[in-house]
């Protein structure tokens, strides 16, 4: 007889789903901001693979008395400027920060399906992604500049660079500022170079690497952060900076639009915070030990009300 | 294979000398010494053997650790770092662990549909292995960990949150679900042929002393199928422990997680991937030398 097989499958299955039925309902709150101060826990994401912002700490001991789960991080065992942040956002909301660690495109996606409540990780706010996400008020900037070799004495200003060979991360704000596309909220964009020969690269380090062989050997310059930049020449590569800062990025904390509570309460709270950090220095001291310069008092004057996100 | 047939008849021809020799009057046997000198000589065969295929091993390996030195390699940053990265080795061997037993199920199940005449169970467990084997893992890693949560979304719109809230799987849970389905249905096959190639006489004798279907299949086929496909078994663990390497894109510290985050920290790659790479490798030798203690001790009741 074969009929006993596919019924006693079905029976599995349907206790599985009926057991599952049977669990106890979590307490209800009326948005995530409630919920997270009822759990006592900011469950934050980070990809520690992008340091000075998020790296891992080795040898560091989980607290005794944490409250994050056995899939969660706690905030020992990372550091950088972004962890920074995420702890004093939650030490302002009265809570423990706890991280988890995907990849950065399942951040960016959206749909985080409540596996954690706020992603603070360098994220610059474009249109594109606000579909997904909310943004909060923007902690810092990075200013985008172009950079050349530095033997090269002919280029003056980034204007010299349109119709050269210039390089960039392939689907980065810097590609889509070179085609002449990039919209930045908040921002008026001039595109002062024009009519370039595009070369992607998969990240922005290896750009720099191929500028560097020589002057025009295989690129005449290099969009990209200016901290990113600023890093490779101290590390010895032979390049120099090409005037100012072509425009700046402004990175924020971002939320969930589609998390089962509504995240609005939250990314307005921690807007809240941030403007505080911004006006007490906190930001503005973190900003000068991770990279020594200030990249704050511009991220703090932006008007958040203009992306009409509520 | 000629030293293997050797070893038998010098075997065999001991064992008749022994024979003979209780039945027969006291005193040495003049054809013992022969046999002995016969297995003295089959023994340093194989040592000398062994020794020549260790020595073929031991160059390659000084030949692969030359290859590394000439690359741009720090070894001392692999001896500061290897404890966090040995770390991870737990979390690989837990996630093969459950998911090659998961695998297990969901392959008995899937075999059983193959060979039912059920249109029912042959039309799902066809569908299966198509689906899962004819995807990438990592594709379904994505899905499973991204979609599955916007299904229960809508069944929680539909009025049934508790439902719904079980599509949510963590990070650990959807990386065995994508293992143990993706495996289950490469695994699936290997539980067929295991279970066809048990003779057709086996099942006639079992009906003919009265066993149901379900009885034949427990204690009659199933028991000599797993011998049989032990060793392929075997190959899917190792293949999925090196897969395992897939679910750190959800961010969960196994190894290639920590060996690919760590080396981020000061672009020391190569000494991060030939830590990881030794560590899954050491993990495969042992896996293997288990499964071949296993498969030894299943071939007992067929040893001569």
């Amino acid at each position: 007889m074969r009929r006993p097989y596919i019924v006693m499958t079905l029976f599995v299955m349907l206790s599985i789903i009926l057991a599952s039925c049977a669990q106890a309902t979590p307490p209800p709150a009326a948005n995530k901001l409630e919920e997270v101060k009822n759990r006592g826990v900011l469950i934050v994401s980070s990809d520690p693979a992008y340091p000075p912002q998020s790296q891992l700490v080795e040898n560091a001991t989980r607290p005794a008395d944490t409250k994050c789960s056995g899939d969660q991080v706690t905030g020992e065992e990372l550091s950088g400027f972004d962890i920074d942040v995420s702890k004093e956002i939650a030490k302002r909301l009265g809570v423990e920060v706890c991280f988890v660690t995907p990849a950065w495109d399942l951040i960016t996606a959206g749909s985080w399906a409540d596996r954690w409540d706020i992603s603070v990780g360098s994220m610059t706010v474009t249109p594109e992604r606000m579909v997904n996400l909310y943004f909060s008020q923007p902690y810092y900037t990075t200013p985008a500049a172009f950079f050349v070799h530095a033997d090269n004495t002919s280029f003056t200003q980034p204007s010299d660079l349109s119709g050269m060979k210039v390089g960039a991360c392939s689907g980065c704000t810097y590609d889509f500022f070179l085609a002449g596309t990039l919209q930045i909220p908040g921002e008026t964009m001039n595109y002062v170079v024009q009519d370039v020969q595009f070369t992607g690269y998969d990240t922005d380090t290896s750009a720099l690497q191929d500028l560097a062989l020589g002057d025009g050997v295989r690129l005449d310059g290099v969009l990209t952060a200016q901290p990113t930049g600023a890093g490779v020449i101290a590390d010895g590569l032979p390049l120099r900076q090409l005037g100012e800062p072509v425009y700046f990025e402004y990175l924020s904390a971002a939320l969930d639009k589609k998390s089962s509570k509504d995240s609005i309460p939250l990314a307005q709270e921690v807007s809240k915070i941030l403007q505080e950090m911004h006006a007490d220095g906190t930001l503005l001291k973190l900003s000068e030990q991770f990279y020594g310069l200030d990249l704050t008092t511009a991220a703090g004057a932006f008007d958040l009300a203009q992306l009409k996100q509520w | 294979m000629g030293l293997t047939c050797f070893n038998h008849i010098a075997l065999e021809e001991n064992m008749a000398v022994e024979t003979m020799q209780s039945y027969g009057p006291a005193g040495p046997d003049p054809d013992r010494g022969m046999g002995e000198k016969l297995m003295a000589l089959e023994k340093r065969a194989r040592l000398i053997y062994t020794l020549e295929v260790g020595l073929v091993w031991v160059v390659l390996f000084v030949l692969l650790t030359l290859a590394l030195m000439l690359l741009n390699f720090d070894p001392q940053y692999v001896v500061e770092h290897f404890n966090f990265v040995f770390q991870g080795l737990w979390v690989t061997i837990q996630l093969a662990l459950i998911s090659i037993a998961v695998a297990s199920i969901l392959a008995l199940l899937g075999a059983l549909g193959r060979l039912s005449t059920n249109p029912i169970a042959q039309g799902i467990s066809g569908f299966y292995i198509s689906l899962f084997r004819g995807t990438p893992l990592l594709i379904q890693i994505y899905l499973i960990y991204l979609g599955l949560p916007q299904i229960g979304r809508q069944l929680t719109i539909l009025g049934y949150p508790q439902l719904g809230q079980m599509f949510t799987l963590s990070a650990f849970q959807s990386g065995i679900l994508a293992l143990s389905l993706n495996y289950g249905a490469y695994m699936t096959e290997i539980f067929r042929a295991g279970i066809q190639s048990i003779s057709y006489g086996q099942r006639e004798a079992a009906i003919a002393i009265g066993m149901t279907r379900l009885q034949t299949m427990r204690r009659v086929i199933l028991p000599q199928a797993v011998r049989i496909i032990i060793p392929d078994i075997g190959n899917q663990f190792i293949a999925m422990q090196k897969d395992t390497a897939q679910v750190s894109v959800m961010g969960i510290w196994e190894l290639t997680y920590r060996a690919n985050r760590l080396a981020r920290q000061e672009s020391k790659f190569i000494e991060m991937f030939i830590t990881a790479a030794i560590l899954y490798w050491l993990l495969t030798i042992v896996s293997a030398w288990l499964e071949s203690r296993i498969e030894r001790r299943l071939a007992h009741a067929y040893e001569r």
